[in-house]
């Protein structure tokens, strides 16, 4: 977990390595010419771009939504429906034996907005903000397999142990809360499962363990150990921090490790005031009803997304700097891993996160927070244009082409960026890799992807690898 | 002219890519010398040279000398002389290949383009670098002696000396040691430093000399040391990957180091058992124990058809970074790729060494009282062969055993290891036979380490081979592990290594601070027979062991980084440290030891214990810096959040420690009697005035003996090593 404490200056130096951080430190010791303040590896940074997000809620459609029937209008996949796709590699799908021919989407599509920007029939609630999104819909990745996919997806390497895109941030800019965890990660709260990797997917890697994202338990207390025992009473803890305090306090006075010491005490008070901060901004039954009623916090349909949204919501109202909702589960019917029958996957998962995604866009807007908050909605891969043969047909993997759409933060709305083939099989235009994905979403949140390093293994390592990937500097307005 | 052709023919990089060179190759070079200097070094400078060569070197793309260009970058030849037609760099100006160049900028002019591929069309000469001065890289692959002169590759250096004080003293700037620490301090240092445990009441502890003796015959030494072991070796109990499978009979590594250290194994063989046990002794179970090393690593468990040979690679790999940065502190996973960019590491000697686990897997045996016998594991049915009754399961890495089988579209190894540039599987450069580091080998005759195993046996000896080059100090890479090993201990012992980067010996880690006592050390190490507990003995009975921790403001600004090590820093604990003294202190430590793990956090084992589920880490641990068992890890981060306290403050365990802390202390008699019984418990002292006050009031004042017991749990000076 993720608190804002202070730290000694030794620790910070051992820490940062030489990178970023650790030049930022050193520039704040300077002007400031004094530590304990300082010291803080979460104390909020210079960004190093223009970008306006200072908070990013990753909306991360987990197993793999199909573009062709989500955001990817293909008029020409309904023309070509039931012919075979030529030279098609069977292998390119993580089932070589149910290759099926092309099939068209199931679900009705009508434009949108200004911006006349297409979407399935799934998205009625979302689409409403067309004009505030921004699709690329020339993603590409490298695995057809989702481990190593969500892994690329979320640190930039197929291989398990990287440091994800919130420690990234969070290593980059700190935290703006003093009471909370500053990257937050939730997962599906209906017995789903996680998603492939589970932890992997929000570690820290080679960064401070710091900065590795707090998963917030679906169920029961978010947070461990947040509640005081029932051996104990609030007074009485009170008092126990009273004496620590006092002792810990007499005892500083000549150590060689004196701003260590007094980190440590800090962390205590830190924690109390977590005790009641953590709890208040899980409260979303504590909103007013509209916005309850806004999110569907209590239907039947989307009510576990919306408390989830609504919690996004708060948490970035009080600084939490990177927040990641996995929608769906584990896999296949879990998830939008629609193997089979993807009519009836992508309708179930459109309609718990539909709502509550809209309600998110509009919440943010009109609490004039969309402009400082990037939203981003997508999966670690696409899938296929062609059927995957089954009772009723799904389809599957598809690493050559998939659609990722942004909100807020900057970013232009109504703007599409790049293009897949006229069936959706690869990108084709101005092809939009899982690295420049990942610079674009560093430089939107005002981080130069070039510059953000961190010395391990002798190398200034960083998220988006030595390929040389670009930002994609369209999508901001 | 002369000159050029010369030039021409000594590379041999350049023949490769034009076989064969025109007839008229002396006049087209002449006319593109002239256009070189008239127009087309402009030009490049112009528009190329920043990115290549200038500010950058983008894709490893090199514009700046000729023989650079025609090198060509990291996606292949770019250049082919006297032949534009075959040369990427005119399709991309042309803009017919992505990525179109210059990026990002307009396309050059028709009139630039016909310049330049003229140019090309006529060998692409220079009359002179682009940048004045730049000479040609030099050619990574190849291990010069100018290589070999960087510190850690050189033989041990012989170091006259009578002590470790000796020598620190003579570097220490007319520094002298801080006075020792007071003996209850030091009491509590030695006993937490070598067993991780605090000292308990009662036992003799006049002579300290005595005392280290007895502590490194304690088994509790070999849990406290195997555990920064282990971190190096990055074990774990778990597959890792999309279901991060349980390795039930993984637990047989932790052991084997726990016994190897207890028992003082020669490092050396410790080494050698690891990377080649089944080899060495084959019927034994603890040298098969030992190989759970290799093992170790991640490994996905489903793998599409299209993976299994990348996956096959990157398990070699974790193998090999693994035992070059836990044994030798090298990064030489660089050198998958490319040639390392730092280190004299070319990418033929990664493959070479690679090679040595072409054929090695994991497998579960079954070990009997006279015998051991293969099992057969399937994670995908359960086909596996039950295990009976009076044998034990055990992991093991070797090869000739049944391999454990994920779901998997493929095989579990290859015959083959080839080269791979780039790293890729799509791009096999020659099938490779194993070799060693030539930085770290005496040229001549390198097959002398190699070794035959006996007719029919089912492993190649390529394990042990590599194992007997790892440990040559006077032909291979063995003075470079004795170093890398004693550094490791001084580091534990001072919390700082003599190099700062324990896993890092390279030109991209830190220097030694101390080169001189590094390899006099490393010398005793090996004069020792290999054998640790010599050297603990020899350290803890230095000065410099036992200075006090005494604040100067003289020497922090002298040394601010303690490189000299004329004082001594307190030490945070490390996570498993931390609980085990609490459970300690509380009266409640199960000291059983080996066997199966658990991963209850109400367990009262030691921490080593916890069974490590990659995806399940131990929050407890995790919250205090355990670090994730991904890849070797020489040295932990030492933070201070706020999830430490609330454990202190909130978790069930630390209700049950001061619980348990507060009933020893009962019997002890009146208010300050238990007060003084719990400092001494937890402190090894007594407490001052001060402290006794504040504890009593607290106590008159409705804290319970359990809430105040919480309380001195929590103190820094629980955590803290003076």
């Amino acid at each position: 977990m993720n608190t804002n404490t202070p730290l000694t200056r030794r620790n910070l130096l051992q820490r940062t390595g030489g990178g970023f951080g650790m030049l930022a430190a050193a520039a704040m010791l300077e002007r400031d010419g004094f530590a304990a303040a300082a010291l803080n590896p979460f104390a909020p940074k210079q960004p190093m771009h223009i970008g306006k997000a200072k908070s990013v809620i990753w909306i991360f459609t987990n197993g793999g939504p199909s573009q062709v029937d989500t955001w990817d209008y293909k008029p020409e996949l309904k023309k070509r429906d039931g012919k075979v796709l030529d030279g098609f590699d069977p292998k390119t799908g993580f089932f070589p034996g149910s290759v099926g021919p092309l099939m068209a989407s199931p679900f009705a599509w009508k434009q949108h907005g200004q911006s006349g920007t297409w979407a399935s029939e799934i998205f009625p609630k979302t689409a409403m903000h067309v004009d505030k999104m921004c699709f690329i819909h020339s993603c590409w990745t490298g695995s057809n397999n989702h481990s190593p996919a969500l892994f690329m997806m979320n640190t930039g390497a197929t291989r398990m142990g990287y440091p994800c895109v919130g420690s990234w941030v969070n290593y980059g800019l700190g935290s703006e809360s003093d009471s909370l965890p500053s990257f937050v990660v939730m997962s599906d709260p209906q017995n789903r499962g996680l998603p492939k990797g589970s932890a992997a997917n929000w570690g820290a890697g080679f960064l401070p363990s710091i900065y590795q994202g707090t998963w917030l338990k679906p169920k029961g207390a978010p947070i461990e150990n947040l509640a005081v025992p029932a051996s104990l009473t609030p007074k009485r803890q009170r008092a126990q921090l009273d004496l620590l305090a006092q002792l810990n306090r007499n005892a500083l006075a000549e150590s060689p490790i004196e701003s260590e010491l007094n980190a440590r005490i800090e962390s205590f008070e830190l924690a109390y005031r977590m005790q009641t901060a953590a709890p208040e901004a899980f409260d979303v039954k504590n909103e007013p009803e509209h916005i309850q009623k806004l999110y569907g916090l209590n239907e039947k349909h989307c009510g576990h997304f919306a408390a989830q949204c609504l919690t996004a919501r708060r948490m970035v109202e009080r600084g939490v700097r990177f927040i990641q909702i996995y929608s769906g589960g584990m896999e296949n019917q879990q998830s939008w891993d629609g193997h089979n029958d993807i009519a009836g996957n992508h309708r179930g998962f459109a309609l718990e996160s539909d709502q509550p995604v809209a309600a998110l866009i509009a919440d943010l807007e009109q609490r004039g927070l969309l402009d400082q908050t990037l939203i981003i909605w997508g999966g670690e891969f696409g899938r296929l244009p062609i059927a995957q043969k089954s009772a009723k047909p799904g389809r599957d993997h598809n690493p050559h082409a998939f659609t990722v759409w942004m909100c807020g933060g900057g970013v232009k709305g109504g703007y599409h960026h790049g293009e897949s083939d006229e069936i959706g099989f690869k990108a084709a235009v101005d092809k939009v890799s899982v690295h420049d994905l990942h610079a674009t979403i560093l430089a939107a949140a005002g981080l130069d992807h070039e510059r953000l390093t961190f010395k391990f293994q002798g190398l200034d390592q960083r998220l988006t690898g030595v390929e040389n990937p670009k930002v994609v500097t369209k999508v901001f307005a | 002219m002369h000159r050029l052709l010369v030039s021409l023919l000594i590379f041999p990089a350049l023949l490769a890519a034009a076989p064969t060179l025109p007839g008229d190759h002396a006049q087209r070079m002449e006319r593109g010398l002239k256009s070189f200097q008239d127009d087309v070094a402009a030009l490049l400078k112009k528009n190329c040279l920043r990115c290549h060569g200038g500010e950058k070197v983008k894709s490893d793309f090199d514009m700046a000398t000729r023989e650079d260009l025609l090198r060509g970058g990291s996606h292949g030849t770019v250049v082919v002389p006297f032949d534009a037609k075959n040369s990427v760099l005119v399709e991309q100006i042309n803009h017919t290949k992505e990525p179109h160049m210059p990026d990002e900028q307009p396309k050059l002019s028709a009139e630039a383009i016909a310049k330049i591929t003229a140019w090309i069309n006529d060998g692409a000469p220079y009359a002179e670098p682009l940048l004045a001065g730049k000479k040609p890289k030099r050619d990574a692959a190849v291990v010069t002696s100018e290589d070999r002169q960087w510190w850690s590759f050189q033989l041990l250096k012989k170091v006259n000396s009578k002590s470790i004080d000796e020598l620190l003293l003579k570097n220490a700037k007319g520094m002298t040691f801080n006075p020792p620490a007071d003996q209850a301090t030091l009491v509590r240092r030695i006993y937490l430093d070598l067993t991780g445990l605090p000292p308990p009441e009662g036992s003799d502890t006049s002579d300290l000399a005595a005392l280290t003796d007895k502590l490194l015959a304690s088994p509790q030494y070999g849990e406290r040391w195997a555990r920064h072991w282990l971190d190096v070796a990055r074990f774990a109990e778990s597959t890792g990957f999309e279901q991060d499978y349980d390795r039930p009979f993984a637990f047989h590594y932790r052991d084997f180091v726990i016994k190897a250290l207890n028992m003082d194994m020669p490092y050396d063989q410790f080494v050698k058992w690891q990377l080649a046990g089944d080899e060495y002794e084959p019927q034994n179970p603890l040298a098969l124990a030992a190989t759970g090393f290799l093992g170790a690593g991640v490994f996905p468990s489903q793998i599409t058809a299209n993976e299994v040979e990348r996956t096959r690679y990157d398990a070699m790999d974790d193998m090999l970074s693994t035992t070059s940065g836990a044994m030798l502190g090298l990064t030489v996973g660089c050198a998958r790729c490319h040639d390392h960019k730092f280190d004299p590491l070319p990418i033929r000697d990664y493959y070479q060494m690679l090679s040595t686990f072409t054929t090695t897997t994991r497998s579960n045996v079954d070990v009997w009282p006279d015998r051991v016998t293969p099992a057969v594991t399937v994670m995908a049915k359960d086909k596996s062969t039950p295990l009976q009754a009076g044998a034990t399961r055990m992991m093991i890495c070797g090869e000739g055993y049944a391999p454990i089988v994920m779901h998997t579209q493929g095989g579990p190894f290859f015959e083959k290891t080839y080269l791979l540039k780039r790293g890729s599987t799509d791009m096999k450069d020659g099938e490779v036979q194993q070799g060693f580091l030539q930085v770290l080998s005496k040229p001549g005759n390198e097959k002398r380490w190699l070794w035959q195993p006996p007719e029919g046996a089912k492993y190649s000896g390529r394990r042990r081979s590599m194992s007997n080059w790892i440990t040559d100090v006077d032909q291979g890479a063995g003075a470079l592990l004795a170093r890398v090993i004693v550094n490791r201990l001084w580091q534990h012992h001072f919390g700082t290594g003599i190099v700062a980067t324990p896993n890092d010996f390279g030109k991209t880690g830190t220097p030694p601070t101390q080169p001189e006592l590094l390899d006099w050390l490393a010398g005793k190490l090996i004069a020792n027979g290999w054998q640790l507990k010599p050297l603990h003995r020899l350290i803890l009975s230095s000065q410099a062991y036992r200075q006090s921790t005494r604040r100067s403001a003289a020497k922090e600004a002298a040394d601010p980084g303690n490189a000299l090590f004329m004082r001594r820093v307190p030490q945070r604990l490390e996570a498993e440290a931390i609980r085990d003294s609490m459970l300690a202190v509380s009266g409640t430590l199960d000291e059983t030891m080996f066997g199966p793990g658990t991963r209850n956090e109400n367990s009262r084992r030691r921490s080593i214990y916890f069974t490590i589920k990659r995806s399940l880490l131990m929050g407890s641990m995790v919250a205090f810096d355990l670090p994730e068992p991904l890849v070797s890890q020489g040295s932990r981060p030492t933070t201070t959040v706020a999830p430490q306290a609330l454990i202190l403050m909130n978790s069930p365990q630390a209700r049950t420690w001061a619980e348990g802390l507060a009933k020893r202390i009962a019997s002890a008699g009146d208010v300050k009697q238990q007060i003084l019984r719990a400092y001494n418990l937890c402190f090894h002292r007594a407490p001052n005035a001060n402290e006794l006050a504040e504890g009593a009031a607290f106590l008159q004042q409705g804290g319970t003996p359990a809430d105040y017991c919480q309380v001195l749990l929590s103190l820094n000076e629980m955590v803290y090593v003076n």
